[in-house]
């Protein structure tokens, strides 16, 4: 639910970076980066993004996801991996922070990206 | 010497990339930032409580109060989507509350949360309990600004709960499993839910108790560096 929240933030952030930039006539794409440890669906979000755009100076733009992976690393006996979960899906899997091959509480990097990357632009001459 | 520096202007039509690199819930996180600055510099510890709707957060923070405010001067911020049926049940600890309806939304921001703050009078205070909007999901994507995590769970919720929601426990320092006096009608093994809570987060803190029989209050505060 809270997607629409996050797709209702960007939007206003393109809107108001169009509005500033003179040399954009038009925003095409959208590139955005989202850790997987968010839980953010991207469907909704991309269903949201749709619906918010409608009617606005973005109509039409499309919003490119690029997932981020979580790196974990074991203090104790330096095991490190992806956090990547067993089917690598949210839906049907269960994270771990305890390390498989001692138990020691897994240290967490990234994962927890939520950004604009960069937009593809038509410029203008104006 | 006086350089007329080059701009570099796009010829109409022109497709190009503009690097952003911009957190989109970046008003969100500087918000909680300045909250967690108010908080600390009037030497207040925040307590963000998160569980679903009916896991007993307002029982617990409830019960807590009643342990805790001999030696801390507590406050209540109370989530709902609506009503003030929960503010109402904590103003009976005689605790200032600020009930903060988010009408359509799902889960407290910080900004709600830093006016929520305004409301109450911080050099008075130690403590203040951050009750979320019941809602297992949303509410991890908006830190407030708090310090510790509390997340209540309750044997009612079945015994695979946890593992359906395993996001909410990865940054839990305390996880209260409520309603222990039920687990034997609900056939629910708190301690297979413990374990499922620490295969998750193994420094997480878990506590069985009984609101309603006042079990377990007491160490739950403990847990959260509360005495």
């Amino acid at each position: 639910m809270h997607e629409l929240s996050i797709a209702t933030t960007l939007v206003n952030t393109l809107l108001d970076y169009q509005t500033k930039q003179e040399k954009i006539r038009k925003i095409l794409e959208v590139y955005v980066r989202i850790g997987k440890l968010r839980a953010i669906s991207i469907e909704q979000l991309a269903y949201s993004y749709d619906l918010l755009v409608n009617g606005t100076n973005l109509a039409g733009s499309k919003l490119v996801v690029e997932e981020i992976p979580a790196k974990i690393n074991c203090p104790k006996c330096n095991f490190s991996d992806n956090f990547d979960m067993k089917g690598d899906s949210l839906h049907f899997a269960v994270p771990s922070l305890s390390c498989p091959r001692c138990e020691t509480h897994l240290n967490l990097e990234g994962g927890e990206e939520l950004q604009i990357a960069k937009i593809r632009v038509v410029g203008s001459a104006a | 010497m006086v350089r007329n520096p080059e701009i570099i202007v796009p010829t109409e039509g022109e497709v190009f990339d503009i690097e952003l690199e911009t957190d989109i819930l970046k008003a969100n996180g500087e918000l909680a930032l300045e909250n967690h600055r108010i908080l600390t510099e009037h030497g207040i510890t925040a307590i963000d409580v998160m569980g679903s709707v009916g896991s007993g957060k307002t029982s617990l923070v409830k019960s807590m109060i009643s342990t805790l405010k001999k030696h801390y001067r507590i406050a209540v911020i109370e989530g709902d989507v609506t009503t003030t049926i929960d503010a109402d049940l904590i103003a009976s600890e005689n605790v200032p509350t600020v009930q903060v309806n988010t009408g359509k939304e799902c889960h407290l921001d910080a900004n709600l949360i830093k006016k929520a703050l305004a409301k109450l009078e911080l050099n008075t205070l130690d403590l203040i309990f951050i009750e979320n909007v019941g809602n297992l999901i949303c509410p991890a994507e908006f830190p407030l600004g708090s310090d510790k995590r509390l997340v209540v769970i309750s044997v009612t919720e079945g015994p695979y709960m946890v593992v359906k929601h395993p996001m909410m426990f990865i940054e839990a320092n305390t996880v209260a499993i409520n309603k222990i006096d039920l687990s034997a009608a609900m056939n629910v093994d708190p301690s297979k839910l413990r374990n499922d809570i620490l295969n998750i987060n193994p420094r997480a803190n878990v506590i069985p108790i009984s609101c309603k029989n006042s079990v377990g209050i007491v160490e739950t505060g403990k847990s959260l560096g509360l005495n």
